[in-house]
């Protein structure tokens, strides 16, 4: 709320989440807490991929260098694949893309990775709340990257 | 060694249709392929340059032909990933191995300075990777200004891809316009930089090839070092050692607990 | 079954950075560093890693060529070569040999240039040799030979990284030189302090200890500011001035009226940035200047050189390491053209042609010389072929009819001209108006030598068979001159074993090139002229003990308005210039793919604040409008550019910033003002596209 006196002031920041969830497991599970009527914040916008597998680097970095503030990829529990073994890739390439964040001077902590079922909806709101605290503690995306 | 060298490709020539070396020119040295009955007196060892790409071009060719090649400890490791990915055939191929210097050993600040066979010179301890401990030790900010700086410097020149055995790709995600804005120096941070530092997970050899020419001097190894030291103690997956493991990715090693790894956060 | 890689030259810039052709079964498919080179150490920039990806395009021209109106129609090369030597006999004969205009070509050999312009000369008998230096450093060729006595780079490229401070202006060098910007960059790591001058925000300013953003044209008199700081702050070099230079007391005169808030007016340069930047370079322990085009092309142009060139002098930077004045020649054989000769007021080694001595030098060498008369520049032939004052042109390797200004007055020239030949790779539009095209070798085929900017003599060494049909350059100019009778002088032959033996003749005939072989080259790698004898070692820095010209000449000038200033009607400067990934008309880099992807097409950078006043979006397609014509093309709003300026890169044929761009001249090097225009910018809108409104209610119907 800016007051007559002062300049004008930025509204406060809220982060600004992206997720990619898998079609099969996490995004069904995303549904259930929609039906459930279970609160999380709405700065989730999510983006439904086939498997979670699918999820690249440039994916992810893209995200961040567009202004996502925080990036969570949620796929099914390893040997829960749809695809047998898609998530096996993305247990390795997350991880690593966390490590790599880190190296380069990124809080990895803006990316996570987490696996939720169909039937896991109070586990998302539970996880996305959580994250998006994380993410406003974090501070926004600008502070490390420029965006855009 | 060059001497030794040359003895042993007279001996090895007559069971292969050509041997991929390096070869005298000016005051460097090229990759080449000698012929059987071709003049080895212009036989060179340094300065160094990696042949693996050498040998995916000339195997792409002449798929039916054996060639015999000089690998040093790297571009060993380096055939080997490559065959794992239907690059290079490896039943096609004989490895002459050479082992580095100490000189070459520090140029390179290389772990594993040694092919596994070594026919032509003695081995040298590895050297041992502190610098990137003192990197690590940096606070987070620091490595942030660090990278902005260095890849401030970035002609995107793509010689860290270019020169890298291991990117081989026709279509590589660097040039698409979609994940790093095309037609711009420097690139934006981070796009170019990070993605490829995924792209060698689990592939990178830490040849040092990349860093060498790049005409920024952005030391790039420290990064991609600091992802192989992860991939081998956590995956324990060594990239080059074993030619009937398969690549990372496409393995079932998965990651069981996210904490495995720790990331420094501070 | 051969697989090898054949060490060479870059066939783009002047840096001059070696490179490996790699070679599969005679095709030539990839290009690897040279970690041994001097220059290069094992780096490349994009262009360099892609060198040889145009080599087997297939619009490479690979048969000699007649045009049949808008048709062109394969002939045989002896009919092609008939044809040629009739023709310019013909003129010759009836016209007089200054009827006829010679271009050489920066892209190609020494020896073939050299050749280019005896055949002028010896053959034709006109000083009618020029090529596109013209366009590019003419002015420091004038400039530096006018205060220094010799107008090339005065140090060398490797000594840059341990300058203690560098001042880069008029060059946007990680992009248009991107191996030396390297080397600036380091440079700046172990301590120097960067000085930045520049009116955009270029990728080189990032790292700069100051970036100084002048307006476009007002390079005179940030120059004279700094000097008036440096002389009243006694920073002067007192000792070299009194020992090593002349005409020191006409120098204060000048500068006096530049004090920094004068120039603040002038230039928009904050005066306590420019006193402070003076102060960094004069105090420097070595202190070089590195420029280009940004000093150049300007009706200034030469008055900008002899300023840096004063501003060297009175700071005693010059003459040393890592220090001098270091004019960035742009294309990879630009100075090898000049030093050979390809310019018509000097023969080869820049021996002045009205000098008397030095013509019956050449009369007696070759057999034969023109008179002592300077001929004709390419700017001005190319005006006089559309008067018809000259009635043939035959252009080696050039493509002015997209590297000159005005274009569409280059055009018209050419359209009318009686007889016009074109050798080169690629059917490029200039030679699209040819009566003969001839087909040439491109640098991945031929031998010889580069000399690089840093007057680095290099070797090119041939690594597949010319394509196709095409012949290297030295052996059609010699068959064209045989066939047109050459003259009896011990060196008036058009008849070498190869390209050796015309160096060795080049050696002979120019005393800076003296003591330069093949057989040297091979041997050392290099050799940087000058270079007189064959023990010789070669010159890594000019101007050490003296001047060229004896005592260094200050030669003060005041500053001068660019020719064609903003108004109303025509608000905004443009400037053009060089991107990265393309090199010059893009013949060759647009046709290799990974280039291409880079920048597909041509753009307009506008400022921010300019582009939401105008309401343009982002890569709108808008219009940009001059005195000369108009060309459409696409924004791209970036900071860039200062509010008030755009810039084009000269690139693209079907978005031609010299479509834009003025022609006026310097009055001493005769080069054209690219880098100042005044310009409007328009939007396109619906109402001017008929055809896509017709379409538009097709399809609504």
């Amino acid at each position: 709320m800016s007051s007559p006196e002062s300049n004008v002031q930025q509204p406060p920041y809220e982060p600004k989440i992206i997720g990619f969830l898998c079609n099969w497991c996490s995004y069904a599970g995303a549904d259930l807490a929609g039906t459930s009527r279970l609160s999380y914040p709405p700065n989730i916008r999510i983006v439904r991929v086939q498997c979670s597998g699918r999820v690249s680097p440039e994916l992810v970095l893209k995200a961040f260098h567009e202004g996502a503030d925080g990036v969570i990829v949620l796929g099914c529990h390893i040997g829960d694949c749809h695809y047998i073994d898609g998530n096996h890739r993305t247990s390795k390439r997350i991880p690593m893309l966390r490590q790599l964040l880190a190296y380069a001077g990124i809080e990895p902590d803006r990316l996570r990775l987490e696996w939720v079922s169909a039937a896991e909806g109070e586990r998302f709101a539970t996880i996305v709340k959580e994250f998006t605290e994380t993410v406003r503690e974090l501070g926004p995306i600008k502070r490390v990257m420029v965006t855009g | 060694m060059l001497e030794a060298l040359r003895k042993k490709i007279q001996e090895i020539m007559p069971q292969v249709d050509g041997v991929i070396a390096l070869r005298r020119v000016g005051k460097g040295t090229a990759p080449h392929l000698f012929l059987p009955g071709d003049d080895l007196s212009e036989l060179a060892l340094s300065p160094q340059f990696p042949l693996p790409t050498p040998v995916r071009i000339i195997q792409a060719k002449y798929p039916d032909k054996r060639f015999a090649v000089v690998v040093r400890g790297c571009d060993e490791r380096q055939l080997v990933e490559m065959a794992k990915r239907r690059q290079i055939f490896l039943d096609k191929l004989v490895m002459i191995g050479v082992a580095c210097t100490k000189e070459q050993a520090e140029y390179c600040r290389c772990e594993m300075p040694f092919p596994k066979q070594v026919d032509i010179g003695e081995t040298v301890e590895g050297i041992p990777q502190t610098f990137l401990d003192d990197f690590l030790a940096k606070p987070r900010e620091e490595r942030l200004a660090f990278w902005k700086h260095a890849f401030a410097k970035c002609i995107k020149c793509y010689g860290c891809r270019n020169i890298c055995p291991e990117c081989f790709c026709k279509e590589c995600v660097l040039e698409d316009n979609l994940w790093v804005t095309s037609g711009t120096v420097p690139p934006p941070f981070p796009m170019f930089h990070l993605i490829r530092a995924m792209h060698t997970v689990g592939k990178c050899v830490a040849c040092g090839e990349c860093e060498r020419t790049c005409p920024a001097d952005i030391p790039l190894t420290i990064l991609y070092k600091l992802l192989k030291r992860d991939v081998e103690t956590v995956f324990h997956y060594y990239a080059g050692a074993d030619p009937n493991e398969p690549p990372l990715m496409d393995s079932t090693i998965f990651l069981a607990d996210m904490d495995m790894l720790h990331p420094p956060r501070r | 079954m051969e697989y090898r890689n054949v060490p060479t030259i870059c066939t783009y810039c002047g840096t001059g950075c070696g490179l490996l052709l790699e070679v599969l079964d005679g095709q030539v498919v990839g290009t690897y560093p040279d970690y041994a080179h001097p220059v290069s150490e094992g780096h490349l920039c994009i262009k360099g890693w892609n060198a040889g990806a145009f080599v087997h395009h297939p619009d490479r021209l690979t048969k000699p060529l007649f045009r049949k109106g808008n048709d062109f129609v394969e002939v045989s090369w002896n009919e092609a070569l008939e044809r040629v030597a009739g023709e310019l006999k013909r003129i010759r004969d009836q016209y007089g040999p200054d009827a006829i205009g010679l271009f050489g070509s920066a892209k190609a050999t020494n020896e073939a240039n050299y050749l280019m312009q005896k055949l002028a000369r010896a053959v034709i008998g006109t000083n009618n040799i020029d090529h596109c230096a013209r366009l590019c450093h003419a002015p420091s060729v004038a400039g530096l030979a006018m205060t220094f006595g010799s107008g090339a780079m005065t140090n060398s490229i490797p000594e840059l990284e341990n300058s203690r401070c560098i001042l880069v202006t008029g060059s946007n060098t990680t992009e248009g030189h991107p191996i030396i910007g390297a080397r600036i960059m380091r440079a700046k790591e172990r301590g120097a302090t960067l000085i930045v001058v520049d009116p955009r925000d270029i990728q080189l300013a990032r790292f700069a200890d100051f970036h100084l953003r002048q307006r476009p044209g007002t390079d005179v008199a940030w120059i004279n500011g700094m000097i008036h700081v440096i002389l009243r702050e006694g920073l002067e070099n007192k000792e070299f001035i009194a020992t090593r230079t002349e005409n020191f007391d006409a120098l204060w005169e000048v500068v006096k009226e530049y004090p920094p808030e004068r120039v603040e007016q002038i230039t928009s340069i904050p005066a306590d940035q420019l006193a402070a930047a003076a102060r960094a370079y004069a105090r420097a322990e070595s202190a070089a200047i590195v420029y280009a085009m940004g000093i150049t092309q300007h009706t200034t142009g030469t008055d900008n050189v002899v300023s840096l060139a004063n501003l060297a002098m009175v700071t005693g930077q010059i003459g040393r390491p890592s220090a001098g004045v270091n004019p960035l020649r742009g294309q990879n054989n630009v100075q090898g053209a000049c030093d050979v000769g390809a310019l018509p007021n000097v023969y080869p080694g820049y021996q002045s042609v009205t000098d008397e001595k030095v013509r019956q030098k050449f009369l007696e060498a070759w057999g034969a010389a023109p008179p002592a008369r300077a001929g004709f520049t390419v700017t001005e032939m190319v005006d006089l072929a559309g008067v018809g004052a000259i009635r043939a042109l035959y252009i080696m390797g050039e493509n002015p009819l997209l590297s000159d200004p005005n274009i569409h007055h280059a055009r018209e020239a050419l359209e009318r001209i009686e007889f016009l030949v074109v050798q080169d790779i690629f059917l490029s539009e200039t030679a699209q108006f040819a009566h003969v095209v001839l087909p040439a070798a491109s640098f991945a085929e031929t031998s010889g030598t580069f000399t690089a900017t840093d007057r680095r003599v290099q070797l090119v060494r041939q690594a597949i068979p010319p394509i196709g049909e095409s012949r290297e350059d030295w052996q059609i100019i010699c068959e064209i001159a045989r066939r047109l009778g050459t003259p009896a002088g011990p060196y008036g032959k058009f008849d070498y074993a190869g390209t050796a033996e015309i160096m060795d003749e080049i050696a002979a005939l120019t005393p800076i090139y003296g003591g330069i072989s093949h057989r040297r080259l091979e041997e050392l790698g290099f050799l940087q002229w000058p270079c007189r004898t064959p023990d010789d070692p070669g010159t890594p820095i000019l101007h050490t003990e003296q001047f060229t010209r004896g005592l260094g000449r200050f030669q003060p000038v005041h500053y001068r308005d660019p020719a064609e200033l903003t108004d109303e009607e025509y608000p905004f400067i443009l400037t053009t210039g060089r991107v990265m990934f393309h090199w010059h008309t893009g013949t060759m880099t647009r046709r290799s793919p990974k280039l291409h992807k880079e920048v597909p097409e041509g753009y307009v950078e506008i400022n921010p604040l300019d582009a939401e006043r105008l309401q343009i979006g982002k890569s709108e397609r808008i219009r940009l409008v001059s005195r000369r014509g108009a060309v459409e093309t696409k924004a791209w709003i970036t900071r860039r550019v200062a509010p008030g300026v755009v810039f084009m890169p000269f690139h693209f044929a079907e978005a031609a910033a010299n479509v834009l761009t003025n022609a006026a001249l310097d009055p001493v090097a005769k080069i054209p003002e690219y880098k100042v225009c005044a310009v409007r910018i328009e939007k396109i809108t619906e109402v001017e596209r008929p055809e896509k409104l017709v379409a538009a209610r097709a399809g609504a119907s």
